[in-house]
């Protein structure tokens, strides 16, 4: 026989499209031919697979040689399909026996040496295998981690190809049995700096960011240079509830098709946290590519977007971001069709009031009131509506800098923001959603009931403090979080009238401020 | 008149100038035919005045721009027109001739102009307002310069008290700047006037706004300034009424803030202090006037019982809340340290004052006193 089959797969965004990779040998004029709509990385492959080849120690024959990678009408990128390439055409030689690679799925990129190399996305295509059903998934040495997060298929890891073929010659199969334990989280904590300790001051800040976070609320900061805005956002990880294992396998997915996981301990076991620089382009925020790759909105999924200098974004940049938040997932569509990517991730933002920062503090303020509501104006207000918790964060006083008496650590709030966190799990545990903050508008007169004294109280608002129906339900959600955090089922009037205090300044204080 | 529209739009040529030049020969018109041998006896104009009349004369169809102007309900009086402001032709470095859209103001009546800081604090802007809603409520005519911060508020106020106000600007009258004011220009139009020396059409130009000043005070027989930095445009509207004779009131302020410094020097120099509108009223109008204007009203005390009843009906976190505000904005932040309540109960404390309408939020998070 002189057809090899071997079953490898391409991503495609988040999606696994599996491919059969076919070699055939036949007489003719010797010549090496790939076809099945391949990008030029994978036409490459034919000079490296047959270096490999002969680099192992074997040969192969001088022959017409065509391989195909079906189907044909998915287009095939990147360099994971050499070590499949390489299989197929040894098991139309029979160098390997065509029985040892059914069901199996390949990955792997290879070296002139023979060496099997890393590729991306290993986890999220060893997901799907096990879901079709694959034995055996063979995967490069350094991926191995990776793919062992996966529990109930076995996997076969290798660092050159000369070792693969002696593994699948000696039938020495690995068990399902998971070699590698789900490694301890080992990266987790490590990549923290700081605590919510050494932060003086600001006591009111930290209390939104504590609520910000219990409920999963989007989260603005308005102040002076200086104030400790970025101090505190970059500290919100540190009050983040812990992972469970299906979202940290989620998140991992997602880093894994950027290669960007660690080769030991692959496992994202924290929420991520990503601040993005305000020069940051559309395609590197939503995730972009003639294949789209995912963009830092995707790898903030299940973790913390930040972004400090608010203003200073480009505006079309920033309203890219306003389906996203709403829909906690992006869908590109491409010619070749529509790509989707997670993206449920919680906002936090940070900004000057004012041009030089000082507003309204008038005595420092240099700026006229035409400058900061142009400045203002910088931010769209349907952008501004996706924010549910704003707080200023004034500039500290000398004598708050001073000493650290009082100043509650990070651990301490973390485990209130995970009491609130289990309630709410629990009152949504037949809903699709986990969180106050993507409870839906419709299903707030369920779970946001008010009592008499409490829709007095909203009545009230409404009517003078300028409420719009838009805060309104803004304001219960948050209600909801804080009476969560106060581990009470119903929402009090004190939650609701602090809750009041966290909102958006509406149009008339945000566009004309003097 | 068309003529005197001519002479008015020579702006090179002062004021002065235009004045000597008119009365020499006998009219506007008379001007505008004036002869070259004429023009060369009259001493005080220099070569080059003489040369931008004679550039003036071949300007266009004045007769169609003039009333162009008049379909426009802008008028022109100039200042040998009775009438033409009485305060003002009394005053030094008084202008050739006046546009108005609306009415000018009333000679027999008293005015007051009110001016300060275009930004200043809710303070500033809170005492501009109740000062010319006061004033403006018994009679008195407020003359302000309709720019942002106090000079909006004073002509906001007079409109709120019923009474009559008049801007005058540093552009044309029927350029509405800032643009923002674009409604309290319409209501001055009604119910007063808009003046200036500028013509029609004229954008703004900072070097226009310290002659305005001077018309502002011209126009009033005291002059009150709400808020002004240590250099400010207000204190040089203040230097001007001084040299055109005009009593200058300041408020004070605290000596820390930056935007009450100009006042408080002020009033160190010999200013007279503002304790409230209606001592002001008394100390400009003699008793029996005052009787007139004031038909038996004393608001002191009223006010007296409603503060009183403020700390009434306030619980204690309120009352320590409510204590710590004051006319200048306070933030969360320092307030919690003063106050030693919780983040939580401080904003439920907060947002409970405003529901009830004691304090108020100016920008996110700073909050002043309501009354």
């Amino acid at each position: 026989m002189s057809l090899g089959m071997v079953y490898s797969a391409a991503l495609h965004g988040m999606e696994v499209k599996f491919i059969r990779v076919e070699a055939d040998l036949s007489n003719g004029l010797p010549m090496f031919h790939m076809v099945g709509y391949l990008s030029s990385e994978v036409k490459e492959a034919g000079e490296r697979v047959r270096t490999a080849i002969r680099n192992s120690g074997l040969e192969i024959p001088v022959k017409k040689t065509v391989i195909n990678l079906s189907p044909g009408s998915v287009r095939k990128r990147g360099a994971s399909f050499d070590l499949p390439i390489a299989l197929a055409i040894l098991a139309s030689q029979n160098l390997v026996r065509q029985e040892a690679l059914e069901r199996v799925l390949t990955v792997g990129e290879l070296g002139l040496d023979g060496s099997i190399r890393d590729v991306p996305g290993v986890l999220p295509i060893v997901w799907e295998a096990r879901k079709q059903g694959y034995r055996l998934c063979i995967v490069p040495a350094g991926n191995e981690a990776e793919a062992a997060l996966v529990e109930g298929v076995p996997v076969l890891a290798a660092g050159s190809l000369a070792q693969l073929l002696d593994l699948l010659e000696g039938n020495k199969l690995p068990s399902g049995k998971r070699k590698t334990a789900i490694q301890k989280g080992k990266n987790a904590e490590t990549a923290f700096v700081g605590d919510f300790q050494e932060v003086r001051g600001q006591g009111a800040v930290k209390r939104a960011a504590e609520i910000a976070v219990a409920g999963g609320h989007n989260f603005l900061m308005v102040g002076p240079p200086g104030s400790g805005k970025s101090m505190i956002a970059r500290r919100i990880p540190t009050i983040l509830p812990p992972l469970e294992m299906e979202e940290a396998l989620e998140i991992t997915k997602i880093y894994s098709v950027q290669g960007m996981l660690e080769k030991d301990t692959p496992l994202i076991r924290h929420r991520p946290f990503r601040e993005v620089h305000h020069t940051v382009t559309k395609a590197a925020l939503i995730g972009g590519g003639l294949i789209p790759a995912p963009g830092e909105i995707s790898l903030a999924h299940k973790g913390v977007l930040f972004l400090d200098e608010l203003t200073e974004f480009s505006r079309p940049v920033l309203e890219v971001l306003r389906q996203p938040l709403e829909e906690k997932r992006i869908r590109l569509t491409r010619k070749q069709g529509v790509y989707e990517f997670p993206a449920d991730f919680m906002l936090a933002a940070a900004m000057n009031p004012c041009p030089c920062g000082y507003y309204p503090d008038a005595g420092r303020c240099t700026c006229t009131p035409a400058s900061i509501s142009q400045y203002l104006g910088k931010v769209s207000q349907p952008f501004l509506s996706r924010i549910d918790i704003c707080m200023d964060t004034p500039a500290v006083e000398y004598r708050n800098l001073q000493g650290s008496a009082g100043e509650e650590t990070s651990e301490k709030i973390r485990q209130r923001v995970c009491l609130a966190r289990e309630r709410q799990l629990w009152r949504y545990r037949a809903e699709p959603w986990k969180t106050n903050a993507s409870l839906p508008a419709k299903k707030i007169p369920e779970y946001c009931a008010l009592g008499d004294k409490e829709e007095a109280i909203m009545e009230h608002a409404f009517q003078k403090m300028g409420l719009t129906a838009r805060t309104y339900h803004k304001v219960l959600k948050v209600a909801r979080t804080i009476a969560d955090l106060d581990g009470k089922d119903k929402i009090q009037s004190c939650h609701l009238s602090e809750a009041i205090g966290y909102r958006l300044p509406d149009t008339k204080y945000w566009g004309n401020l003097c | 008149m068309k003529y005197e529209y001519w002479l008015s739009c020579i702006r090179p040529l002062a004021g002065k100038k235009k004045e000597l030049l008119r009365s020499s020969v006998g009219s506007a018109r008379d001007v505008y035919y004036i002869e070259e041998k004429k023009l060369r006896e009259m001493a005080f104009l220099t070569e080059k005045d003489r040369e931008t009349i004679r550039n003036f004369q071949k300007k266009g169809d004045l007769e169609t721009e003039y009333d162009r102007l008049l379909e426009r309900g802008i008028r022109l009086v100039a200042c040998h027109d009775p009438a033409y402001p009485r305060r003002l032709k009394r005053s030094a470095g008084y202008p050739y001739a006046l546009f108005v859209k609306g009415r000018l103001p009333d000679d027999d009546r008293l005015s007051v102009a009110i001016v300060g800081a275009r930004q200043c604090s809710a303070y500033g802007e809170r005492q501009a307002l109740r000062f010319a809603e006061y004033l403006a409520g018994r009679g008195v005519q407020i003359i302000s310069g309709m720019a942002r911060g106090i000079d909006g508020a004073a002509g906001r106020g007079a409109i709120n008290g019923g009474g009559d106000t008049y801007a005058v600007l540093g552009s044309g009258v029927d350029v509405c700047y800032p643009a923002q004011n674009r409604g309290l220009y319409a209501d001055i139009t009604n119910r007063g006037g808009i003046l200036s020396e500028q013509l029609p059409g004229t954008a703004p130009r900072k070097e226009h706004f310290p002659a305005r000043n001077r018309i502002i005070s011209g126009l009033a027989d005291a002059v009150l300034v709400m808020e002004a930095r240590e250099r400010s445009g207000s204190l040089i509207t203040a230097d001007m009424a001084l040299e055109q004779g005009r009593d200058v009131y300041a408020l004070p302020g605290p000596v820390d803030s930056t935007l009450s410094k100009g006042c408080n020097r002020l009033i160190r120099q010999g200013a007279g202090i503002l304790l409230g509108p209606e001592e002001l009223l008394e100390e400009m109008v003699s008793e029996p006037a005052l009787a007139a204007l004031l038909p038996g009203e004393r608001e002191g005390q009223r006010e007296c019982e409603k503060s009183d009843k403020n700390k009434k009906v306030l619980e204690s976190a309120e009352n320590i809340v409510y204590s710590c505000l004051g006319l200048y904005p306070r933030d969360t932040s320092s307030l919690l340290e003063e106050t030693g309540l919780s983040p939580a109960a401080l904003m439920e404390t907060l947002v409970a004052l405003q529901i009830r309408g004691y304090i108020k939020e100016i920008s996110k998070g700073y909050y002043i006193r309501t009354s």
